[in-house]
């Protein structure tokens, strides 16, 4: 245990210290409406790098450093001159221009030098778990010195973080601010793509963020709930993955979008007068069953036409009720077909034990020889053979019970989620009162985040 | 001595192109075409075969191909698509100018089934790294220098003599690799990939975990926890890491462990001094000799 935690401890104060700026740019972002300029900025300093490794120069070396920055800068430089090219494009269609093409770049120049796809790998997958504690120092340091500086600017930043053009400044000081701040930003995301990967960059940024103005339209309100759940998302995130055995930057994504959706069921369902509180909450049971009966229709449905096929939620459905194909066939059948299980996992046995026999002769005992090894290959290629033989018994006998079992399962719960169905419909019709749609109109044109 | 070069630039006495589609296969071809054949390889040294594309030229290079030389076993399975494309019966299965090189290797850890079928056959998924074992070389070159003497029934005294030379080198190096290891037999180790069982089993090295057991799924923190109080239990002397593979995680096990983190290459020129076979060998022994040797001796 003391191994794990001494495994967790630095993630976790590296996530607290990407949390805190990375939530901060992500409230600037989402004003400025143009959520994928992180991935944007951090291809092009991957790119940056990878051009100094091509050159021979170490990602981590000064002049590595200087070419990362460089890219950095011009990348900056683009994203402010998206805000002049929005009169023609999308904002967002030219960063998302921006990112495919710094990406493809990078592939080109690894192409040529092939030392540097370790780099470009690093940056898609990252490695949290394995930050060591003088990289977080460097985080430390490097986001305290840029969070001042966005301190004392928080004015004028926060007067250009807008999607449209603010009013009564010049374009010049717009655009010089503009530069600073995707300077600032395309810094930080440099540094902690390499360390976290460009998945979990994007949730630090993005969803605390999201969850903040889920809640409030006030600057310091979101900050502060995005930087709480943002902590209490990458605590979740390292501990389930520990727990559950999953690989940590994958395991803490999913945690932050589940933390999202728990906010959104908080916001729908707990932070609301009693009245709409039980009007969203009939509506969410609604959902839930509407979507439950449809997809047991599509299943009953897709049993009824192909009971051979891959059925995933008869399979469900069948484990959990015990209620499986063995019950449709013969005695005789229903012998073949668990002797047939039987032997699957007897077979899998044997290859497994002829690997550790082999595994343990190659470093203790008398040495096996080549054409002991081609016997037990061989051996392990005929079981291979005999499960997959016995796998096709069971196929087989499984589509007869099967094609059985869709009149007396599938075709009664096809017509009982199809009569539910129904009966939902109906009464959502006769429900939808005019005052429901007003409110839902309201509550979409709060969704758009309004400048302060 | 050798001509054991990747590009076997020598004047070829009959123009026999061969195309392999690994750096160690083309390496062990070039030790038998010698300046018999002109040898090129596909994947560049240092990219991961297993996922590589290949590019307009490939293909070009390819068709013009007198022999084929693959490593098999899934391990570049993207050559199929290409000779499908190109339709030329010589260099399908079985074609006079196909040559899949495992065929007749003893092969390790066959498990489940591969989801693709080779020609109907559902082989079990065996691990596809037979070439860090220097015996297999021998079995290897035996069928390189089959199919050139099919191909080239002129050139047969040249290519059988190329062969004995290379296998006479071999036997030297490998009496010399074996007593640099043999100290260490039965050294229990972490690596960072299952490339090693073969290199394992020749060596006798004990390889008890991997840091990353899937490939390209970032290991859990449960795992790495296990990893490193399994490894102190069983005294681990080292971790065998992977070039051009990142190495956060490593170190990470390497230090946590007190162990040296020993950079080993799978492939012919993948990184500097493994410019041929031969080579690539003795690269990966002295290496793996020299931090063990070093360990021991910190240990004392």
């Amino acid at each position: 245990m003391s191994d794990a935690l001494s495994l967790l401890l630095l993630p976790f104060a590296a996530s607290i210290a990407f949390v805190l700026i990375h939530a901060y740019f992500g409230v600037h972002v989402l004003r400025r409406n143009i959520v994928f300029a992180d991935l944007a900025l951090a291809q092009l300093s991957a790119l940056g790098a990878t051009v100094a490794f091509a050159n021979g120069y170490a990602p981590a070396s000064p002049a590595g450093f200087a070419y990362g920055l460089l890219f950095t800068a011009i990348g900056a430089a683009l994203l402010t001159l998206s805000r002049t090219l929005a009169r023609w494009v999308s904002q967002e269609a030219f960063v998302g221009i921006l990112y495919v093409v710094a990406t493809a770049a990078t592939i080109l120049v690894v192409d040529r030098s092939p030392q540097g796809a370790e780099h470009v790998k690093k940056i898609l997958l990252g490695s949290i778990l394995t930050v060591g504690p003088a990289e977080l120092a460097k985080f430390a340091a490097l986001y305290a010195v840029i969070g001042t500086l966005c301190w004392f600017a928080r004015l004028p930043l926060l007067a250009v973080s807008s999607e449209t053009r603010p009013a009564g400044r010049s374009m010049l000081a717009v655009s010089i601010w503009d530069f600073l701040f995707f300077l600032a930003f395309g810094v930080v995301v440099t540094s902690s793509v390499i360390t976290a990967g460009v998945l979990l960059v994007f949730s630090f940024l993005i969803v605390p963020a999201v969850i903040g103005f889920i809640f409030s339209r006030s600057v310091r309100v979101v900050l502060a709930i995005a930087w709480g759940v943002g902590i209490a998302a990458s605590a979740a995130g390292l501990a389930g993955s520990y727990i559950l055995d999953l690989p940590t930057g994958a395991a803490m994504v999913t945690t932050f979008a589940l933390f999202l959706v728990l906010a959104g069921i908080a916001k729908a369902l707990v932070l609301v007068d009693t009245g709409r509180r039980r009007t969203n909450l009939r509506h969410a049971v609604r959902a839930v069953v509407a979507l439950a009966l449809a997809l047991t229709f599509a299943s009953s449905l897709w049993l009824i036409i192909n009971p051979a096929a891959d059925q995933p939620l008869a399979a469900t459905f069948e484990s959990a009720t015990g209620f499986g194909p063995e019950r449709f066939l013969s005695a005789s059948e229903r012998d073949i077909y668990e002797s047939a299980g039987r032997d699957r996992v007897r077979f899998q046995n044997e290859v497994d034990r002829l690997d550790a026999k082999e595994r343990a002769a190659r470093y203790q005992g008398a040495p096996l020889s080549d054409e002991e090894i081609r016997r037990i290959a061989s051996y392990q290629q005929s079981f291979n053979e005999m499960t997959r033989g016995e796998r096709f018994v069971q196929d087989v006998l499984r589509a007869k019970a099967r094609a059985l079992e869709r009149w007396f399962v599938g075709l009664p719960a096809a017509i009982i989620s199809f009569v539910g169905l129904g009966l939902l419909l109906r009464a959502f019709w006769r429900h939808r009162s005019p005052a429901d749609r007003d409110q839902r109109a309201t509550s979409r044109s709060s969704l758009v985040i309004p400048c302060e | 001595m050798l001509a054991a070069a990747v590009v076997a630039a020598a004047p070829a006495a009959v123009d026999l192109r061969v195309v392999a589609t690994t750096t160690d296969m083309a390496a062990l071809a070039a030790a038998v075409g010698g300046d018999v054949a002109t040898v090129e390889s596909i994947v560049p040294a240092a990219v991961d075969a297993e996922a590589f594309e290949p590019r307009p030229g490939d293909v070009d290079r390819l068709r013009h191909a007198a022999l084929l030389v693959r490593v098999g076993l899934g391990y570049d399975y993207w050559l199929d698509a290409q000779i499908n494309r190109i339709g030329d019966p010589r260099l399908t299965r079985g074609g006079e100018g196909y040559l899949d090189a495992s065929a007749g290797i003893p092969l390790l850890e066959i498990r489940g089934q591969s989801v693709m079928n080779e020609g109907g056959h559902a082989h079990g998924v065996a691990n596809p790294h037979y070439w860090l074992d220097p015996d297999n070389a021998v079995i290897v070159t035996a069928a390189i220098a089959e199919a050139l003497v099919r191909l080239a029934p002129g050139q047969r005294e040249r290519i059988i003599a190329n062969r004995e030379r290379f296998l006479a080198e071999l036997k030297t190096r490998r009496m010399r690799w074996n007593e640099l290891l043999a100290p260490y037999a039965g050294v229990k180790l972490v690596a960072y990939h299952n490339s090693w069982p073969y290199f394992a089993r020749r060596f006798r090295l004990d390889i008890v975990d991997f840091i990353e057991p899937k490939p390209g799924v970032a290991p859990s923190p449960a795992h790495l926890a296990r990893l490193i109080s399994a490894g102190r239990k069983a005294q681990v002397g080292a971790i065998l890491h992977e070039p051009y593979e990142p190495e956060d995680a490593s170190q990470l096990v390497a230090r946590k462990l007190g162990v040296p983190l020993v950079r080993l290459a799978t492939s012919v020129d993948s990184v500097p001094g493994t410019e041929d076979y031969l080579a690539l060998l003795d690269h990966n022994v002295a290496t793996l000799a020299q931090a063990l040797g070093a360990q021991r001796r910190r240990a004392q």
